[in-house]
């Protein structure tokens, strides 16, 4: 498409006078640099997650606004935003990890059986756990790049022979014993202060991927594979290993945040995952919408499913119906997309 | 075009109902002009703090070819998406298609049809689904679709434009002449009679130069049916051709309109450009037989390529010429190391080894590619100028893998400044810059590599007249400087304008080398075409 607004008369000139012509790029000032910063189109949601507070907080004052609350929404929500922080490593490369919850299951299922039934310490077996996560990212991998098979499919029919492995070990019987209850249990239940560990996890997680995006060639090259990976590959970016290794990587998390949640459980539950999969993606396709511009990125995420947890709790506390939590997370998500749909298309005619 | 299944009568989808209104030879030659088939007066269009379209009028008179030219970001395009429907321009505008009064960019009169610079085909689909997805199936009972009858109509609809394709083969095998035709065809289906305008947008960029004359003979065939067409071009050489009268566009604004016959190839220009630009021009490079040899590649095969063998001299710039299909467009990937295909052949930079390396391992010698297709393969296009930019070089921006954003800016304004890029600022979306920009950011970001040699593929594919001498002139100073140039192109005029060694494919193999006095606009392409034709 012709760029618009491109400036013909500057277009012209000889090359010489078109150097000068050049802006110099001088800092823009400190309140002009808020005002980008806290404009609606970057941090729309955020504006959104306030007006539930507030709405919410009108609306059931005995029970919404206090700390107990804050600290709920914070510990309900640590495995969606660590589910949703795995996939988004590979969603900014284009590529889907959706056997993501599988994986979940899969290794809290293996730590819990490896604690409980097999004697095996709990240091060796949260190592054991993870490395079944990087396996199947591996496997991921090399069905999705080496194999050449679309991503979307690919991972959803490893997340197939993930739930049959699952089954398999399990018998469809959560695993329970006494062993889960001491050290492995203080993973994931461990509190400070009412915020439990995992919002820690998450945390970690979130920077870190924050800083492999934002800060790193790595993820800069992510972005470019995700968004022109032809060009990305004639600029010598090396875009088949950047996939594999997003794959691997989403495995690994996603198997570090399975034994999590099998330590707040308490057991190796079968279906343990299975309810984390769309939370995530939505989270990491809203959060897509918010900060960066159309760049799945890990703060977009976290306000994402701070929104999206917050809006399902208030409605719970409110007594609505168990319907209206699922409608909420729907609506929001395809408003959030609609909206920025618009927004891009009339900067792109500008 | 929306799918109306149940309209879909073969009367009503006679193509050739246009002839009825054949008065066109008699109208164009006339000397009392005709009134208008389309008139449109006022348009403008305004995006954010840019004027695309300033007061824009325009007529198309029967049966006439109408050229509209301009540079990229004239408002050519903002034109016809006005047109098509896509833009809703300012208040004030106003456009009467025969007679009848429409909405401008809200209706989309019958009698307006449009082939889109993409053409808007499904390639993984045959010419017949293609045409049928415009003007409707053949259905019967049921909606099953009765393919004898689709078949029949097909062949019917493209026998006009005496054209012989498979209809049974995806497009995407077809040559970019047929799929520009299947195009046509769907564009002009179920037209009802009556005069109207078939808008054809930049029909010639992807077409090899061998083939833009067959496409001539269509728009020709059009014409003689009394359909008037809208030409969009920037090549002049095609407007004089074919066109009756011309529309320059510059600025958003209607600068002239002229019978082409009144008016000459530089007038033409200066009117496009604004100043006076030489369509002979040449860019001041030194031919450097002596030089030493900086790359040399032997029997070099491909998918094309049939054992091809050329030497590179430091400081020159070498073009490779040729027809579609002759291996130009195969051989820069090939010689850069980024073909997806199975290649064979040497290839080695003697002033670096000696050894021969297999072209297929070419991607380890630091040649640096400008890809063809700059919006597919070259521009990331959510990225904004500066991220395109370094984007070869991430690995040299800070140490431990951190991106040392500093560093990167300072790279970013020294060769945005060195190579005279019109932007915003380096955190501008490269999509907001004109072709002829990005192309330099393109180029930009192979220099930073310091690579051993550049290979320009397409140089100046959609880059106006002004900025095609500029990059010229950019690419004439690299080589002054010591950059050794591969200049591949199907357009003569590039390689005439830049190269003082060409070497000419046909059938994948190199057939003639022409340097010095040889290098003619006419040896060229006689060599291009083979002695046979």
């Amino acid at each position: 498409m012709t760029p618009l607004t491109s400036v013909p008369e500057a277009a012209t000139e000889p090359p010489t006078a078109r150097a000068e012509a050049a802006p110099a790029t001088p800092g823009p000032s400190r309140a002009a640099r808020l005002a980008h910063g806290l404009a609606f189109d970057r941090v729309g949601a955020v504006y959104v997650w306030l007006g539930i507070i507030v709405l919410f907080s009108l609306w059931v004052p005995e029970t919404f606004p206090n700390l107990a609350t804050a600290k709920q929404i914070l510990n309900a929500n640590a495995i969606t935003a660590l589910a949703a922080l795995a996939v988004t490593i590979p969603l900014s490369a284009r590529v889907f990890d959706l056997s993501f919850a599988g994986v979940i299951t899969l290794t809290g299922v293996v730590v819990a059986h490896l604690i409980a039934k097999d004697g095996v310490p709990l240091v060796p077996a949260i190592a054991l756990g993870v490395l079944v996560g990087l396996g199947i990212g591996l496997i991921n991998a090399v069905v999705v790049v080496v194999m050449r098979i679309d991503s979307f499919i690919a991972t959803l029919a490893t997340g197939s022979l993930i739930a049959a492995l699952v089954t398999m070990v399990t018998k469809e019987v959560p695993i329970t014993d006494a062993k889960l209850g001491a050290a492995f249990a203080n993973i994931g239940q461990t509190n400070v202060d009412g915020v439990t560990l995992g919002v820690l996890y998450c945390a970690v997680v979130a920077v870190a991927i924050w800083y492999l995006l934002e800060h790193t060639a790595t993820g800069r090259r992510l972005y470019a594979t995700g968004f022109n990976p032809d060009a990305a590959r004639l600029a010598g970016v090396r875009v088949d290993r950047l996939r594999f290794l997003s794959l691997v990587a989403s495995g690994g998390l996603a198997g570090a945040t399975g034994i999590v949640l099998a330590s707040m459980l308490g057991s190796g539950s079968p279906t343990a995952g299975t309810p984390y999969l769309l939370p995530a993606f939505a989270a990491a396709f809203l959060g897509a919408t918010q900060l960066k511009h159309g760049r799945f990125n890990a703060g977009g995420t976290i306000i994402a499913v701070l929104l999206l947890g917050t809006g399902v709790t208030g409605l719970a506390l409110a007594n609505a119906p168990q319907w209206a939590g699922d409608m909420f997370v729907g609506v929001v998500l395809i408003a959030a997309l609609a909206l920025t749909g618009v927004q891009r298309r009339s900067t792109r005619a500008g | 075009m929306p799918l109306d299944l149940k309209s879909v009568q073969f009367t009503r989808r006679e193509s050739d109902d246009m002839s009825v209104a054949t008065q066109s030879a008699t109208e164009r030659n006339g000397s009392a002009p005709m009134p208008p088939v389309l008139q449109i007066a006022g348009l403008s269009k305004t995006f954010g703090a840019t004027r695309a379209l300033v007061d824009a009028s325009l007529d198309i008179r029967p049966g006439e070819i109408h050229a509209l030219v301009g540079q990229n970001g004239s408002g050519k395009s903002t034109l016809i998406k006005a047109l098509a429907g896509y833009h809703a321009p300012d208040g004030g505008s106003v456009a009467e298609l025969d007679g009848e009064p429409f909405d401008l960019g809200h209706t989309v009169p019958d009698g307006l049809r449009f082939v889109h610079q993409d053409l808007g085909l499904v390639l993984e689909l045959n010419a017949m689904d293609n045409l049928a997805l415009r003007g409707g199936f053949a259905s019967g009972a049921m909606g099953r679709v009765r393919w004898r009858e689709q078949e029949q109509e097909t062949r019917r609809v493209l026998a006009r434009f005496g054209v012989d394709i498979d209809i049974h083969r995806p497009l995407a095998a077809a040559t970019p002449v047929e799929r520009t035709v299947v195009a046509i065809a769907a564009a002009l289906q179920g037209w009802q009679g009556g005069r109207g305008v078939l808008v054809l947008d930049e029909p010639t960029a992807v077409l090899p130069h061998d083939e833009v004359e067959r496409l001539f003979a269509m728009v020709r065939e059009v014409r003689s049916a009394g359909t008037s067409v809208l030409y969009v071009s920037h090549r002049l050489d095609e407007i004089f051709e074919l066109a009756d009268r011309v529309t320059v566009l510059r600025g958003g604004r209607v600068i002239a309109t002229h019978a082409v016959s009144e008016i000459d190839a530089p007038r033409l220009a200066s009117l496009m450009v604004g100043e006076e630009v030489d369509p002979d021009y040449r860019a001041p490079v030194a031919a450097r037989p002596d030089a030493p040899v900086v790359l040399e590649a032997r029997d070099v095969h491909g998918r094309w390529l049939r054992g091809v063998g050329l030497d590179v001299h430091r400081g020159e710039i070498l073009g490779i010429a040729g027809l579609a299909g002759a291996g130009v467009l195969e051989l820069p990937y090939v010689l850069a190391g980024v073909a997806r295909h199975a290649v064979s052949g040497r290839i080695r930079l003697p002033e670096r080894s000696a050894e021969w390396s297999d072209v297929a391992d070419a991607g380890d010698l630091g040649i640096a590619l400008v890809p063809a297709d700059r919006g597919r393969e070259g521009i990331v296009a959510e990225f904004a100028v500066s991220e395109n930019l370094s984007l070869s070089v991430l690995g040299r921006l800070g140490r431990r893998g951190r991106l040392d954003k500093r560093a990167e800016a300072e790279l970013v304004e020294q060769w945005t400044e060195r190579l005279g890029v019109v932007t915003a600022g380096p955190g501008a979306p490269i999509s907001t810059l004109s072709g002829g920009n990005q192309q330099k950011v393109v180029v930009a970001r192979c220099l930073v590599r310091e690579p051993a040699l550049l290979v320009l593929c397409e140089p100046t594919a959609g880059v106006d007249i002004g900025t095609r001498v500029a990059i010229y002139e950019l690419i004439a100073e690299l080589s002054r400087n010591g950059l050794t140039v591969v200049l591949s192109s199907s357009d003569a005029g590039d390689v005439l304008a830049m190269c003082t060694r060409v070497l000419v494919l046909r059938g994948g193999c190199v057939a003639a080398e022409l340097g010095g006095e040889g290098l003619t606009e006419h040896a060229l392409v006689s060599a291009m075409e083979g002695e046979d034709r």
